[in-house]
């Protein structure tokens, strides 16, 4: 909403406010104040010029030398307009007045001078040479601005008739959601006598006469979703255009002039907040039903738009037809037009919520939905109407009100009033303020304060009652924003020294994440909670076994996820283009369609690498490595992923301390295809909720060995189905004297046989009691040799 | 005696001044120091021969003349060793510009979860616990539990993501549903912060996001005031930048705090001017959220503040495009 400092100048004097401190203040104190825009920066030494003579310039065909009258005098100008005739306003530059010329971007200030030979005392300006391209679009480059429907005196600064010499403000509309009082530029004036100190005029229309040409009635059929209904009828009217200051301030906070009647609805609207509308009183019967639409009821609306309505929508009929949607826009069945000589004001309280719900559903959102959102002040309907009144016998002569004053009321205020203790002011804000101050700012907004041995009494406006204000927190508030909360102190609470207690997730969280991306080179992406039900088909699940959003943002993922891998995998798929080797990791929250509450916080890894046909190993080991402790283990099993998209010959669960806790895999070739990945995907899943809340060992310490080991190696060819850990296994159990069993190399290959690989450990033998002899050490390898010949078939390698 | 000694060590000076490699300096000592052929060892068996007095006297300098020899052909030695490995060394000479090739490969930790854990870790600091939360919870404790009523336009499913099926559950709009829910859980006083993902139903652009990361905290406590958010607010935040920080506060609405504001923190943009930019919601808790977690909001208030972390973060490294942040594309996340 935009906001002009003269115009809150009608209610308070801000003379001397600069228009930086007023919307640093209103910011602070009230609303936020997104920008202030100086207008007619160009229109100085500019003024309304009559044109008095023509005449052709003797030397050049398309110029003109034109003799303008300034109030003060005459000058004469040469004036390439194309439109400029005799008796036609101008907005005339005078010497000295700084235009902006054509392509240029300096500015370019008027000298006397001579052009083709004629001397020339400023110039008769286009709109776009003084900055007012938008008021007056220009039609073409060498169109002058045609003032003549200005009636202000010959020489007026262009500046004061246009209210160009104003500062408007922009409100962040959504800093104001809950303060329906200040959605007009009294309301806002009613905040700066607050800020300042200022008095405040009072707004008072004067009372309505009734009318009796005319018997209006209105039949309110839901008064929760109609509070209040007021009409007028007036007759006399003459339709034209609204005078130019009424213009000029319109225009200064956007709204563009269209005639006198709805300029008239659109000022009180931007005066005091109140949306109004004029029906054309010819048009529509003298009963007027306030009821819900009908289903399917059609109705063509001001915007040039047909609306079909549900029952949930309010209208406002007469006998025969809807004639407008209550509180969102006019019937175009109604509307006002140029040969409209009578009128049917309408002032009026709709229930806030149903005009937001009606707007939303029929998709149009006017300056009078978005107020009544805000749920007015069902008194301001009469005040409104009141000055909407005083404003059209003020501008039509001849026009008057014609019928009976409608009022159908049927609302009730809490405006309390709210006992509080002045102490619990300074209470909760924790600044002793005097009272006096606080009585003040609460007058000053409106407030009715008595005060009581401390106790303050304070009733609230109306306008503040309908939502706003109700409990004496909302008091405290008010005090403390008009007092400035740059005035109070900072303090700390106090707090007993006890510890926070540890979140053990979190913490497992944070370790997992930094040895994964600095101890393992994997990246951490966050991915979104919601997954397509074309990634689900392609990892082989059910979209059935899935949540599902009632209404997704993108139709395309409206599946809450229950697994991190599956959005995994696209961003693999995508970073697999430009990199050679891809490592992601994401932890996150998935969901369960069984048990909703649920909610396990998830780790999955990713990883694939150009030319790589087995990754599983770079994952199983980034992920023992992450963990880091020495009660996690990989389970082999056999063939039982339990999930489609995991190749079942590359499957390992990960268990802890004999808790299941996750896997380790590879992704299935036919998944791998269908995502459109090039090379074998290496993939884990862990659920953190359930590691989290295992009672894990704290680490040990083995003393240093005293006496020296010896290491020999074996290499043995086995069956391609024998396991390391199960050799291992077996080596370590040979003999207490072997204590380590270390893989150094595995390869396979046609030499072999093609159901055979090769091994080969480092096996490391030590005693805690003396040094190991080589005789010693060879009895026990030529027995693990035995062993491993007897128990995997193996061919010992020399 | 003596001045064949004196020449000896003259010839043996010359000699040694010329050595240029450990071969000629061996060769040199031998030709000194050989037992049977080396001149010096020859010059000291001829000592035998002298009397006893002049043994004594011409044996005291010989021995010093010898230890002069030998220091010298000691400190030629290590001289010479030193220049020979000078020599390797720059014979080995790399490029140090060069990366280690093949290259090990760094991760990233992305840079909301860097922003995140900063924050949480100032706010441990300063006392509070750090809890988890449902993300898909009951509109009770997304909307009814924060004094928003039912006809609030927040609770419309044009801002939030409702479960086909089951209309009482709702992605959280913000993290502020754990309000009632802790402090029902841990009772007061408490101070607690609970950062996690929150859902708008929003369409994606540029600058809009259904999914993002909130920060909230909460202190209750008895005696809870407007300066004791200022003063908390003002701390957390200088944690937080590593420096004193300005901030104001200013009206703001939101449902479950009373009064509520807004936070602006002051800083200076890429031309050197001050501006102030709004960083966070905060406020008093509402009596009736207070109420509603079985507290007498007489005897407990509570200050509560809530971050976004997309826009801090994007403001800080001038991210053009919010859609980065869950793009998962390896060239953003490698940055940070």
């Amino acid at each position: 909403m935009l906001i002009s400092k003269n115009w809150l100048s009608d209610y308070v004097n801000l003379e001397k406010v600069t228009p930086e401190d007023l919307a640093e203040k209103l910011t602070i104190r009230t609303v936020e104040i997104e920008g202030v825009s100086t207008l007619g920066e160009l229109l100085h030494n500019v003024v309304i010029g009559l044109v008095n003579k023509v005449e052709k310039h003797p030397d050049a065909d398309r110029l003109k030398v034109c003799h303008v009258d300034i109030g003060n005098g005459e000058v004469q100008v040469v004036c390439g307009g194309s439109n400029v005739t005799k008796g036609m306003k101008v907005a005339l530059g005078k010497l000295g007045a700084k235009v902006k010329w054509h392509g240029e971007e300096e500015l370019i200030e008027l000298k006397k001078t001579k052009i083709r030979g004629v001397e020339s005392f400023g110039m008769i300006c286009a709109s776009e040479e003084i900055g007012l391209g938008e008021l007056f679009p220009q039609k073409d480059e060498k169109e002058i601005i045609d003032l003549s429907h200005l009636d202000f005196e010959i020489g007026t600064p262009l500046m004061k008739a246009l209210a160009q010499d104003d500062v408007v403000l922009e409100v962040d509309n959504k800093s104001m959601t809950h303060r329906p009082d200040l959605w007009g530029h009294y309301g806002i004036a009613r905040e700066a006598s607050a800020i300042y100190q200022k008095k405040l005029i009072e707004y008072k229309p004067a009372k309505i006469k009734a009318g009796r040409k005319r018997k209006l009635s209105a039949k309110v059929k839901d008064k929760i979703l109609c509070p209040r209904y007021m009409a007028v009828a007036m007759s006399g009217i003459k339709i034209g255009s609204s005078p130019s200051w009424m213009q000029s301030r319109l225009q200064s906070v956007g709204v563009r002039p269209i005639n006198n009647i709805v300029d008239i609805t659109n000022y009180v609207m931007l005066d005091i907040g109140q949306p109004m509308h004029a029906f054309d009183g010819s048009k529509i019967g003298d009963e007027i039903i306030i009821r819900n639409a009908k289903k399917g009821e059609g109705i063509d609306t001001l915007d040039g738009q047909k609306q079909t309505l549900t029952s949930e929508n309010l209208v406002i009929a007469d006998k025969n037809k809807a004639i407008a949607i209550a509180g969102v826009i006019g019937g175009a069945n109604s509307e006002v037009e140029e040969g409209t000589t009578d009128i049917v004001f309408e002032s009026a309280n709709f229930d806030s919520t149903n005009v937001r719900k009606t707007s939303t559903a029929i998709g149009v959102r006017t300056d009078s939905s978005s107020r009544f959102e805000k749920s007015l002040d069902p008194n301001n309907a009469e005040i409104a109407l009141r000055r909407a009144v005083e404003l059209v016998k003020e501008l039509i002569p001849g026009a008057e009100v014609s019928s009976n004053i409608v009022d159908e009321s049927n609302f009730e205020l809490n405006q309390g009033p709210i006992e509080i203790d002045f102490s619990y002011i300074e209470e909760r804000i924790g600044e002793s303020i005097e009272m006096g101050i606080a009585v003040n700012i609460l007058d000053r907004l409106g407030f009715g304060v008595k005060v009581k041995g401390g106790v303050f009494s304070v009733s609230v406006p109306s306008w503040r009652a309908t939502k706003d204000i109700s409990i004496a927190e909302d008091i405290v508030e008010e005090v403390a924003r008009i007092y400035g909360y740059e005035n109070i102190q900072p303090t700390l609470p106090t707090f007993g020294i006890k510890p926070p207690a540890n979140n053990p997730i979190r913490s497992l969280e944070r370790k997992i994440t930094e040895q994964l991306a600095y101890g393992q080179g994997y990246s951490e992406v966050h991915n979104y909670s919601f997954v397509s039900g074309q990634t689900i088909v392609r990892v082989g699940l059910n979209k059935k076994d899935y949540l599902e959003l009632d209404n997704p943002v993108s139709k395309e993922r409206p599946y809450l996820r229950k697994h991190l891998i599956p959005n995994l995998l696209e961003k693999i798929e995508m970073n697999a283009h430009r990199f050679n080797s891809v490592k992601l990791f994401e932890i996150g929250r998935t969901f369960d369609n069984k048990n909703i509450e649920r909610q396990d916080t998830m780790l999955a890894v990713a990883f694939t690498q150009k030319g790589n046909d087995v990754p599983f190993y770079e994952v199983s080991n980034a992920v023992t490595d992450s963990l880091n402790n020495k009660e996690i283990e990989i389970i082999s099993t056999s063939g039982k992923t339990g999930l489609p998209f995991i190749n079942p010959g590359r499957f390992a669960e990960i268990k802890v301390n004999g808790t299941d806790v996750g896997f380790v895999g590879e992704l299935h070739p036919a998944t791998q295809e269908a995502f459109g990945i090039d090379n074998r995907v290496a993939i884990a899943e862990i659920n953190l909720s359930v590691l989290s809340g295992l009672v894990l060992e704290e680490g040990s310490y083995s003393r240093l060995p005293v006496y020296p080991s010896v290491i020999h190696d074996i290499a043995l060819v086995v069956d391609k189905s024998v396991e390391h850990a199960q050799i291992v296994n077996t080596v370590l159990k040979s003999n207490n004297l072997v204590v380590n069993a270390e893989l150094f190399d595995v390869f396979e290959g046609k030499k072999l046989g093609e159901s055979k690989k090769s091994m080969a450990y480092h096996i490391e033998y030590r005693s805690d009691e003396k040094t190991l002899e080589t005789e010693e050490v060879g009895k026990i390898e030529k027995k693990i040799k035995e062993v491993l010949k007897k128990k995997f078939g193996a061919n010992i390698r020399d | 005696m003596e001045n064949k000694l004196k020449k000896l060590q003259d010839s043996f000076v010359k000699q040694l001044k010329k050595v240029g490699t450990l071969n000629v300096l061996e060769e040199l000592e031998q030709d000194f120091f050989a037992r049977k052929t080396g001149k010096m060892s020859l010059v000291m068996k001829e000592m035998k021969d002298l009397s006893e007095d002049m043994r004594k006297e011409v044996g005291k300098t010989a021995n010093e003349i010898k230890q002069i020899m030998v220091g010298g052909i000691e400190e030629k030695k290590q001289e010479l060793k030193r220049k020979k490995w000078d020599d390797v060394a720059k014979a080995e000479k790399i490029d140090v510009t060069q990366p280690l090739v093949p290259r090990r490969e760094q991760g990233n930790i992305h840079t909301i979860t860097q922003a995140m854990w900063h924050m949480e870790d100032v706010a441990k600091r300063m006392g509070f616990m750090v809890e988890d939360g449902p993300e898909l919870d009951s509109d009770y404790y997304c909307f009814e539990a924060l004094n928003i009523p039912a006809y609030h336009p927040a609770r419309d499913s044009q801002d939030t993501f409702y479960i086909k099926g089951n209309e009482k559950m709702c992605m959280r709009p913000h993290v502020s549903n754990m309000q009632v829910r802790l402090l029902k859980k841990y009772g007061a006083p408490l101070r607690i912060a609970y950062p996690g993902r929150v859902y708008r139903n929003e369409a994606l652009d540029s600058t809009h996001e259904h999914t993002f990361e909130q920060f909230e905290a909460f202190v209750v406590d008895k005696n809870i005031t407007v300066g004791h958010l200022i003063g908390v607010m003002k701390e957390l935040i200088s944690g937080f930048y590593g420096k004193e920080m300005d901030v104001r506060l200013r009206p703001g609405y939101f449902p479950f705090v009373e009064p509520g504001f807004e936070l602006d923190i002051k800083y200076t943009d890429v031309n050197g001017n001050e501006k102030w930019m709004e960083m966070l919601g905060c406020g008093l808790m509402h009596p009736n959220v207070i109420r509603e977690a079985g507290l007498d909001p007489a005897e407990y208030q509570g200050l509560a503040f809530g971050i976004g972390f997309d826009r801090l973060v994007m403001l800080k490294y001038h991210i053009e495009d919010i859609r980065h942040l869950r793009s998962g594309d390896l060239r953003f996340l490698k940055q940070f």
